[in-house]
């Protein structure tokens, strides 16, 4: 990414921030909903994009960020910032906990262990008093969608300069070393288990922040909607169509998709799903590299390209 | 004696589990396809009986083989058709396609079958009998023996057979499949489609013990990841022994801690065995 | 390119504030629903989308609704939420702000109704549901949501009562709840009820929303000999329950009862001569003692409901279609389209409907009897209210012996 993009893309948040005084509420809902997936996407980036590690236990982080925020909020009657702060970090230590031995694991084994993880969190916030077990958390109500769709943006900026951050320092050097060549990168030096757990962390912490916005601003957790793994895929699929280990790729992708899945769901209503899942069959199919590759192709950019990514991947 | 019971359940509930996952570790580890649509293809072939049966009057256990030709032939044409384009991308890809199959799957069924709930109720279904003050439920009885049976025939058809010498020539590598004379493509669409016919068996039992919806899918698609995990890829009765030992252990749970407790316990276990046997070999050998 | 990356990111966003429909005419009234059409949930939320749209035809083929001096028509505004909590939160907000409907009418389901009545709650403007029972929906101090579903808790006082002037009466119980808000909430009650008539809770299990295998409970039941199993949960599960009740051979003394399930047709067609005996509760028969202002009674409804929908309606119907004509009735005594005003002219309203005699308690939800209903030779026969109506079949034959 250099400088006049830079400078383009903060002037574009710059621009999205203003939309509370100019768009309807149904602009900023959408909006919110669109940053704080742009940023889980993001987050997700962090991991799954540099290193090639397929993460499916990023809903384990958000849910803990929600359930952190909806715990702190209804149970102690903590101010909203601290229920942030709460979820944060107890998604930091389980990112460093789970993290160290699972990410041992290579390949699909990592992916389905993330997937796991998941699915024992969900069985195990369904049992937790404290968390109003498979019930859920009602919080507090609030009339104030501006200071959510602020958060949510200044929250996707500042992920998304960690990643620039990650994609020019050494740190980021390092995570691609991973995922080019594990093995090499470890002889080379590279200390392949804590840049990973690393950038888990990093991406922990971000997943955690949007999950409590996203908590304070539905007023409602459950378990099923905290640890959802359909919203896991969503990240990923934002991540893949905009183009892994890129900057900018994941937010496109996902600004992208949010619109194309909100479209289907309010006008098309009853064929949204139907119609969401041929569009990820069909971007699998031709444009496996991400929106980032076909960009970068641009200037020879024919059908062919397409019909090359099936050539390249089919038997 | 309720332990006893709940053991027998766990037992007879395990071998349908593991004739669930059958077809999953056979594609995961043949193919190296993570294929999350798995469980919306065991809904289809809970379907497929169903129909079999109530329109065309025939015995579930009669319609089951039926069944088993019909997703045959689904599995074929998808792997053909669909999943060869993207079968040498990264495990990612096929892992997003078979997601949005799965997605796609689901709401075709919801269109052709609507959202009620569908049983598979022959007039034997609840029958049960009693042994040693036991109560044994007839139809799970009968589903535990197919299961079994069709672990057997995946296993001779594997390594007694040409064409499961080629399928597992195919796992090693491509250019060993081609020396058996056959075109890789067939080659993956046949196994594709085996793994899609046992899924298939595995829908027509369900059916005959819990009810089709087309959203069963999902739920079915994690039982399956990790039963085939714990029994690991390499033998089809491991993956069954693997489903008997989720089942036990699901009702274990249910007995002693609560049954809500149950996916806690299966997905744990999912996770300490990967974290604890992280180089169990993946594909068949 | 830098530009066209940005200018993708404000485009996907000016493209969803385009999707904005056109403002609504003049004489229409429009009430927004976001309901299960797809998903887990439709067979149920199918219920609330035709209930809702029979109810407002009913109502604009009689005139419409006099506001004031001012004559308006009513119009629907339905979306399909996929069975998606989430989602649904979204359109109730799209409704309100883009769709701009006046008032709302409510999803299917507790869960939904908790968190979407929080929309209602948020921009002040009145949601009347149908679909959501349980207590925490009215437990928050919101002002701008009524239900009329009876409160969960109560789901099985009137079965309890019926049960201790059986002969002989049932004297220890297993409950069995699913771990949803609406069943925790029958749970609650049903354990308070239970120890109020001194009946022994012998077993007491809860199990994960969406099982599928009850073989472990099953087993604990069979063991501990109840009298009476009352189970509380979802439809697909109680037919689930009960197959697997036959399977492993397992029948209470006296009696098993079911929250939902029971009254449906689909639930009869499913389970064949399985479902005899089993016992279920509904809020609403399609009784022609119900008198209502637009259908006539409760029986003409459910006739012109079977025949536009081909299927007959339920208690869920009945409730939706009372939600819809509660807004007909509040809008002309309110003689307001302000959302403050028609809120409080529902609050206070008080009329006869073919769903029952509207009234909203302070907490904004209605209070009504469960009618306790047992499928005898394949036939719905409803047996108590607050005295036996018809004869129960009691006690219940082993499986072999039916």
């Amino acid at each position: 990414m250099n400088r006049p993009l830079l400078i383009v893309s903060l002037l574009v948040a710059a621009g999205l921030a203003t939309l509370p005084w100019l768009g309807s509420d149904t602009m900023i809902q959408f909006g919110i909903n669109a940053l704080l997936l742009a940023t889980l996407a993001q987050s997700w980036n962090i991991l799954g994009g540099f290193t090639g590690y397929v993460s499916f236990g990023n809903s384990v982080f958000y849910g803990l960020g929600t359930y952190g925020t909806a715990i702190a909020m209804t149970n102690y009657n903590l101010p909203f910032g601290v229920g942030l702060a709460i979820g944060a970090v107890v998604a930091m230590i389980a990112a460093l906990l789970v993290g160290l031995p699972i990410l041992r694991l290579r390949g699909p084994y990592f992916a389905i262990a993330t997937l796991g993880l998941n699915g024992a969190m969900m069985a195990i916030f369904s049992n937790l008093p404290i968390a109003g077990s498979n019930i859920g958390l009602v919080l507090p109500l609030t009339r104030n969608d501006a200071m959510f769709y602020e958060l949510a943006l200044g929250l996707l900026v500042a992920c998304s300069l960690t990643v620039l951050w990650i994609s020019r320092a050494r740190f980021g050097m390092g995570l691609i070393a991973v995922r080019e060549d594990e093995d090499a990168a470890g002889s080379m030096g590279v200390n392949a288990t804590r840049y990973k757990v690393a950038a888990l962390v990093m991406a922990s912490f971000f997943t955690a922040i949007a999950g409590g916005i996203h908590a304070y601003w539905s007023t409602f957790v459950d378990p099923a909607s905290a640890f959802d793994s359909t919203l896991n895929v969503r990240m990923v699929i934002s991540v893949v169509f905009g183009g892994p280990g890129t900057v900018l790729g994941p937010v496109i992708g996902s600004f992208i998709l949010s619109t194309v899945y909100e479209v289907l769901a309010s006008q098309i209503s009853t064929a949204a799903a139907l119609l969401f899942g041929v569009v990820i069959v069909l971007a699998v199919i031709f444009m496996p590299k991400g929106l980032a590759d076909i960009l970068r192709s641009r200037r020879n950019l024919t059908w062919r390209y397409f019909i090359r990514n099936i050539r390249e991947n089919r038997l | 004696m309720v332990l006893a019971q709940i053991l027998l359940n766990g037992i007879l509930l395990g071998g349908l589990y593991g004739l669930m996952a059958l077809g999953m570790a056979l594609v995961w580890g043949v193919l190296n396809i993570v294929n999350l649509s798995h469980g919306a293809l065991i809904m289809l072939g809970g379907y497929v009986v169903y129909y079999l049966f109530t329109i065309g009057g025939i015995d579930p256990f009669v319609a089951l083989p039926i069944a088993m030709l019909v997703m045959f032939a689904v599995g074929f044409l998808l792997q053909y058709y669909l999943l060869n384009l993207v079968v040498r991308s990264k495990m990612l890809n096929t892992l997003l396609i078979t997601f949005g199959l799965d997605v796609v799957l689901t709401y075709l069924a919801q269109l052709t079958f609507s959202a009620d709930f569908r049983t598979i109720n022959p007039p034997y279904a609840g029958a049960n009998f009693a042994l040693f003050g036991l109560t044994v439920p007839s139809v799970r009885l009968a589903a535990f023996v197919v299961a079994i049976v069709l672990a057997a025939a995946l296993w001779f058809l594997l390594h007694r057979m040409a064409l499961g010498r080629a399928i597992r020539a195919t796992a090693q590598n491509l250019v060993a499949a081609r020396l058996y004379g056959v075109n890789p493509s067939v080659l993956y669409a046949v196994t594709f489609g085996i793994g899609t016919a046992l899924a298939g068996a595995a829908g027509g039992l369900y059916g005959m013990i819990a009810n089709l919806t087309p959203y069963i899918g999902a739920s079915l698609t994690a039982k399956s990841f990790v039963i085939a995990i714990i029994g690991g890829l390499s033998n089809p009765f491991y993956v069954i022994f693997g489903g008997i030992f989720v089942g036990i252990a699901e009702s274990l749970t249910a007995l002693y801690i609560g049954p809500t407790y149950s996916d806690v316990i299966s997905f744990g276990l999912l996770v300490v065995v990967l974290v604890l046997r992280p180089n169990r070999t993946l594909r068949t050998s | 390119m830098k530009k066209q990356i940005g200018l993708a990111g404000i485009a996907a966003l000016v493209a969803a504030s385009l999707l904005a429909p056109a403002a609504q005419a003049e004489d229409v009234i429009t009430l927004g629903a976001s309901v299960q059409l797809t998903g887990t949930n439709a067979n149920t939320g199918r219920y609330y989308k035709d209930a809702y749209q029979l109810a407002i035809d009913k109502i604009n083929a009689a005139g419409g609704v006099k506001v004031g001096d001012k004559t308006y028509q009513l119009k629907l505004d339905v979306l399909d939420n996929q069975s998606d909590v989430n989602l649904s939160v979204r359109q109730y907000v799209q409704l309100i702000s883009a769709d701009k409907v006046n008032f709302l009418l409510g999803p299917f389901a507790s869960n939904f109704a908790l968190s979407d009545s929080s929309v209602a709650e948020k921009y002040q403007i009145p949601m009347v549901q149908g679909g959501g029972a349980a207590t925490q929906i009215y437990t928050r101090g919101y002002k701008y949501v009524f239900g009329t579903l009876p409160p969960a808790d109560d789901y099985y006082a009137s079965t309890i009562e019926m049960m201790g002037k059986m002969n002989p009466a049932p004297k220890s119980v297993a409950l069995v709840a699913a771990d949803d808000s609406f069943d925790v909430s029958v749970a609650k009650g049903t354990r308070k009820h239970l120890a109020d008539a001194g009946m022994k809770l012998a077993v007491d299990e809860t199990f994960r929303e969406g099982s599928a295998d009850f073989s472990t409970i099953l087993t604990q039941v069979k063991a501990a000999n109840v009298d009476a199993i009352l189970w509380t949960g979802h439809e697909t599960e109680a037919l689930n329950f009960i197959r697997q009740m036959k399977g492993l051979n397992v029948n209470p003394n006296g009696l098993y009862a079911f929250t939902v399930g029971v009254p449906t047709a689909d639930f009869r067609k499913a389970l064949g001569p399985d479902a005899n005996y089993a016992y279920g509760m509904t809020s609403w028969l399609p009784n022609p003692s119900l008198k209502d202002k637009w259908f006539g009674d409760a029986a003409q409804f459910a006739a012109e409901y079977k025949a536009k929908f081909n299927y007959s309606p339920d208690y869920h119907a009945a409730s939706g279609a009372a939600d819809v004509e509660t807004f007909a009735m509040a809008l002309e005594k309110a003689g307001s389209l302000d959302p403050k005003k028609v809120r409080d002219a529902i609050a206070g309203i008080s009329f006869d409907s073919l769903y029952a005699n509207i009234k909203y308690g302070a907490d904004g939800q209605i209070v009504l009897p469960q009618v306790v209903v047992q499928i005898q030779n394949d036939k719905l026969v409803p047996i108590y209210t607050t005295d036996f109506i018809n004869k129960a079949q009691y006690p219940t034959p082993a499986w072999d012996k039916r």
